[in-house]
């Protein structure tokens, strides 16, 4: 007598034929199992077995969640996203995912950086060739698109780093000295550019940003002004403060948002579809 | 603003002609139910909820791709289950200190004959816990989250393999093959039985 094989005991065990295949083939192959399980003791001993030891697998109970979950995760949510239509005429417009404000805004920024940067060059190119006399020669310039390559590139590196630490403060123990000593020097080394950051998104209608940026300036002062580290009560309110703003989280979605516009930025820079 | 009132389908309409706060109505509906297979899949709080706010973060950017005969609450759960498998995927690679956790069979008998409750009982249950959580460290996160569906979430195979990605043939030998790790696994906890 052939017995069951292993696979086909759990298969029986949870109503389905070991075999993937469609209707009347299933109950066929599980009337035949269960007429072989009622005629074979040691096939009737392993199912038996079988049923429980899975059954010791008792289902894993998740914690209670309170009854305003849902709004908690809304209100965490809600400052990443942006209206339908808003972002379809966003992803019409230049392509990098920004407002038309902030797009217009960013366009002065660098036409008067572009401004500055010809007159510049015009001014010594003018006094160089006073001195020297040299044949004429054009100024090249970097045109605007790999400018707002480069604030973008810096930007998604900085919410990169910050992502890590953030994810490291959510590990940290409260035990381990070394660690949030580290921890603290990270945030003081973060917290110069987060700040230039800041600056640089200031007026750029760009709130998830701005307020992600606030938050994070606010976190990274906290750690780093800890000068001999961050003892257990420190770091547990620290985590705290992270957690219920659901800063990691907000870091995540607009590091993501930035990748994907340097992804484009750069297919563009490459001269590639976007 | 939360319109509860409002069915699912109307919810994404509204949010598709541009009412970004009718999706609150779906995130509270929907957010326990995907707590809920996040965490049996993760095994963590925080990450769950990290796992939650993510793939409600991917519905609303995909919401144009759901098709209207779709049911939401499925879809949203598939985005979750394929979220937290990416997650797990990910904390393996990063996790450098799971060695501790492979522990002989052989070396961890545990004896369960006794009845009687009490602080040795009590120690014994948490160790056996401890056995479980370890067994189930021990599959690979398809595994893991294959299991889940099927042993905890009650899922059809069919629907494990369109949530994880692939043939209901490979899911079920993804089940398979967790069975077998975790009943090779918590062996020692039969002694006695």
């Amino acid at each position: 007598m052939k017995h069951l094989s292993e696979e086909e005991l759990v298969w029986r065990h949870y109503g389905e034929s070991a075999n993937q295949s469609e209707g009347a083939n299933q109950s066929e192959g599980a009337n035949q199992t269960d007429e072989h399980l009622k005629s074979c003791a040691q096939c009737a001993e392993a199912f038996e077995a079988l049923t429980r030891d899975l059954a010791e697998i008792a289902p894993i109970d998740p914690p209670q969640r309170e009854e305003g979950y849902g709004q908690r995760v809304w209100a965490a949510l809600a400052p990443s996203l942006e209206p339908y239509a808003r972002r379809k005429r966003a992803w019409l417009g230049l392509g990098l995912g920004l407002g038309r404000g902030a797009r217009m805004r960013w366009g002065l920024v660098y036409g008067a950086a572009l401004a500055l940067l010809v007159a510049g060059a015009f001014y010594s190119g003018r006094q160089w060739e006073q001195q020297r006399k040299p044949p004429v020669t054009a100024v090249r310039q970097a045109p605007a698109p790999v400018k707002q390559h480069v604030v973008v590139v810096v930007l998604s590196d900085h919410l990169d780093q910050s992502e890590r630490l953030l994810v490291e403060l959510k590990h940290a123990e409260p035990d381990s000295p070394e660690a949030a000593s580290a921890l603290s020097d990270q945030a003081r080394n973060l917290l110069v550019a987060n700040r230039i950051c800041r600056q640089d998104v200031t007026g750029a209608d760009d709130p998830a940003l701005a307020k992600a940026l606030d938050r994070l300036d606010r976190l990274l002062a906290e750690m780093a002004s800890q000068p001999g580290g961050l003892d257990a009560a420190a770091l547990a309110k620290l985590q705290d403060e992270m957690n219920s703003e659901s800063l990691l989280f907000q870091v995540r979605v607009l590091r993501s948002g930035i990748s994907n516009r340097r992804k484009a930025g750069k297919t563009r820079l490459n001269g590639g579809a976007i | 603003m939360f319109r509860m009132g409002k069915s699912d389908h109307a919810a994404i309409r509204a949010i598709l002609a541009g009412d970004k706060e009718a999706y609150g109505a779906l995130v509270a509906r929907h957010s326990q139910s995907l707590f809920r297979v996040a965490f049996r899949i993760i095994g963590n709080e925080a990450d769950a909820e990290d796992v939650v706010q993510e793939a409600f973060l991917r519905g609303y950017r995909g919401l144009e791709g759901f098709e209207s005969r779709s049911n939401f609450g499925t879809w949203i759960y598939r985005i979750a289950v394929r979220c937290a498998l990416d997650r797990l995927g990910s904390r393996r690679r990063n996790e450098n200190d799971r060695v501790g956790e492979e522990t002989e069979p052989e070396r961890s008998q545990v004896q369960v004959a006794d009845s009687a409750p009490g602080p040795g009982r009590l120690l014994l249950s948490g160790e056996i816990g401890a056995m479980r959580e370890s067994a189930m460290q021990s599959l690979t996160p398809t595994e893991r989250t294959a299991f889940v569906l099927r042993h905890m979430e009650e899922r059809t195979t069919e629907e494990i393999g369109v949530a994880l990605g692939i043939q209901p043939n490979a899911a079920k030998q993804a089940v398979f093959r967790a069975v077998e790790k975790l009943r090779r696994r918590l062996a020692p906890l039969r002694v006695n039985r």
